[in-house]
């Protein structure tokens, strides 16, 4: 019998999770560890950032969905990887202190052959001074933030009926933000409600981004075929700019926000403050504070983890400059390369290098979006490790492996511009694949038969459709598995 | 660094019949069926992890 342990228990360690009950049986011990109760699909949040979704129609317990399936439910936060065990036991274990009321503080070794590490990131608020719930801005990343930004929201359209102007601020509080396509999406439906109200001409709307060019989205952009013409998701996200009436902010990094300002720095090095009423602004990822021993307790946390915090997986981290990379540099398998029964999917892999080109202003700040790896490709990632270590546990410690390179693999991304059945919208955009491979599509670095963006109600009645369809699939209902990551 | 907003004043705007278009409940349920079949051959092409199996 093997043990399966799963650090988190978001899109990509729940899909993990449930697919290792599911390929590895009965004959296997399935355990996750989460220091959340809830399940929390993450898309949503845009939709109760605004107040049209309730926290309860994006989270659900876990431990019930876990207790049918036969999983072992730990709600507990991971601390210490020991992947050589220790003095006292051969073999890997994870160190948690539980976060679960009723054993709140305790803590235990839960040992494991196979890890998957899947924790996602933590949410760096502190690397910009003043930002985040803490601060003086609000975030959608999590339900509760969200929460706490539809009632911002709400006050601030309240004021905007009184007849005073408001300075809206949407978008990413720090020069290496991932998740651009989350601020713009709140940037539309914040825009759709405050119209909704009544009250648009009294609001000055502004999305600030460390994006270079509208419609980066920290993958460089997009080029789509459209109507006979190739045109880019830089003309296409303009436009939508356009349409709506929203101020842009490109190429910025916040340096610190202070009571209803934020202070920025723009890649020409050029300073300014930007004044708000109201701002939702993301923060940085890094990786979970994780530490990792070998067998004698001497600390390796820099042999398995990148300075980012992310889990050093069959990437090439030789560190070459952005314009000589290749697709093939991005990770295939997910293993770790010291320790090959460790694996990390989703956002907790470290990524070799950005996809959008990194920028220094003449002060030396970078201004560099991040590498989105998170929704479709999270759960195929968790999908092909636990593939993986069926292979292992089947054949051996030689056996070949399952392979998802993010540069083989697509992405749909459907970003809501406004809720509501019959007057929502939403940008639906997909994208072939994620890491552009300039080999195999030398023009455009992807697939223009797959590549491709358009605007309508339609894309509203999908990101529902997906909304409903995934929380579904994560409370494993009844075939569950038919859906695709 | 060009002016994002002076781009932007310069994007296209779709006309009021391209705007009626994507509201239209009739045509978006065309496009409805239209995008989730290309996100299925997107997904279709993409999702083969033990047919590019590694050692």
């Amino acid at each position: 019998m093997a043990k399966v342990l799963i650090l988190g228990a978001g899109v990509a360690g729940h899909t993990a999770a449930l697919h290792a009950k599911r390929m590895l049986g009965k004959e296997n011990e399935i355990i996750v560890i989460s220091p959340n109760s809830q399940y929390n699909w993450i898309p949503s949040n845009i939709w109760v950032g605004v107040g049209k979704m309730s926290a309860d129609q994006v989270t659900f317990p876990l431990a019930p969905v876990y207790k049918k399936k036969g999983i072992i439910f730990h709600q507990a936060l991971a601390q210490e990887i020991h992947p050589e065990g220790d003095l006292t036991t051969d073999s890997g274990f994870v160190t948690v202190t539980y976060t679960d009321p009723s054993r709140k503080g305790e803590t235990a070794k839960v040992e494991y052959d196979y890890l998957v590490n899947a924790t996602g990131p933590k949410l760096n608020f502190a690397a910009t001074p003043g930002l985040g719930p803490d601060g003086h801005t609000v975030s959608v990343c999590t339900f509760g933030h969200a929460i706490e930004a539809a009632k911002s929201l709400k006050d601030a359209i309240a004021i905007m009926k009184s007849g005073k102007r408001q300075s809206i601020v949407v978008g990413v509080g720090h020069g290496t933000c991932t998740c651009e396509g989350a601020a713009f999406e709140y940037t539309f439906n914040v825009e759709h409600e405050i119209r909704a109200a009544g009250v648009r001409d009294l609001a000055d709307i502004t999305y600030i981004t460390n994006e270079y060019e509208l419609g980066d989205f920290g993958v460089g952009g997009l080029v789509f075929s459209q109507n006979g013409f190739q045109t880019t998701s830089k003309l296409w996200t303009e436009s939508l700019f356009r349409e709506r009436e929203i101020k842009a902010i490109l190429g910025a990094h916040v340096e610190k926000i202070e009571p209803n300002e934020v202070h920025y720095e723009l890649v020409d090095g050029k300073k300014d403050v930007l004044k708000f009423d109201f701002a939702m602004l993301l923060p940085p990822f890094r990786g979970v504070d994780m530490k990792a021993f070998d067998r004698n307790g001497v600390d390796i946390t820099e042999k398995l983890f990148a300075p980012s915090g992310f889990m050093k997986v069959d990437a090439d981290y030789s560190g070459k400059p952005f314009e000589e990379w290749l697709a093939s540099d991005w990770p295939k398998t997910y293993r770790n390369p010291l320790y090959p029964n460790i694996f990390a999917v989703g956002i907790a892999f470290a990524p070799p290098h950005q996809i959008s080109k990194p920028r220094k202003s003449p002060n030396g700040t970078l201004i560099a979006p991040s590498p989105p790896r998170t929704g479709m490709p999270s759960g195929i990632m968790g999908k092909t490790a636990i593939l993986s270590i069926r292979e292992l546990i089947k054949s051996g410690a030689n056996a070949s492996v399952a392979s998802a390179s993010m540069s083989d693999m697509g992405a749909a991304c459907v970003a809501s511009a406004g809720s509501g059945l019959k007057r929502g919208s939403a940008a639906s955009m997909t994208m072939y694949p994620v890491v552009p491979d300039y080999v195999k599509y030398p023009n455009t670095g992807r697939s223009l038969e797959d590549t491709f963006g358009e605007i309508g109600l339609a894309g509203h009645w999908i990101k529902l459709l997906l909304h409903y369809m995934f929380t579904y699939k994560a409370k494993a209902r009844f075939g569950w598995y038919l859906i695709p990551e | 660094m060009e002016n994002p907003n002076e781009s932007i004043a310069h994007a296209p705007l779709p006309t009021p019949k391209t705007l009626k278009q994507r509201k239209n409940i009739l045509i978006q349920m065309t496009r409805f069926i239209g995008i989730n079949l290309k996100m299925v051959k997107m997904i279709r092409k993409g999702h083969h992890p033990m047919e590019k199996k590694v050692k």
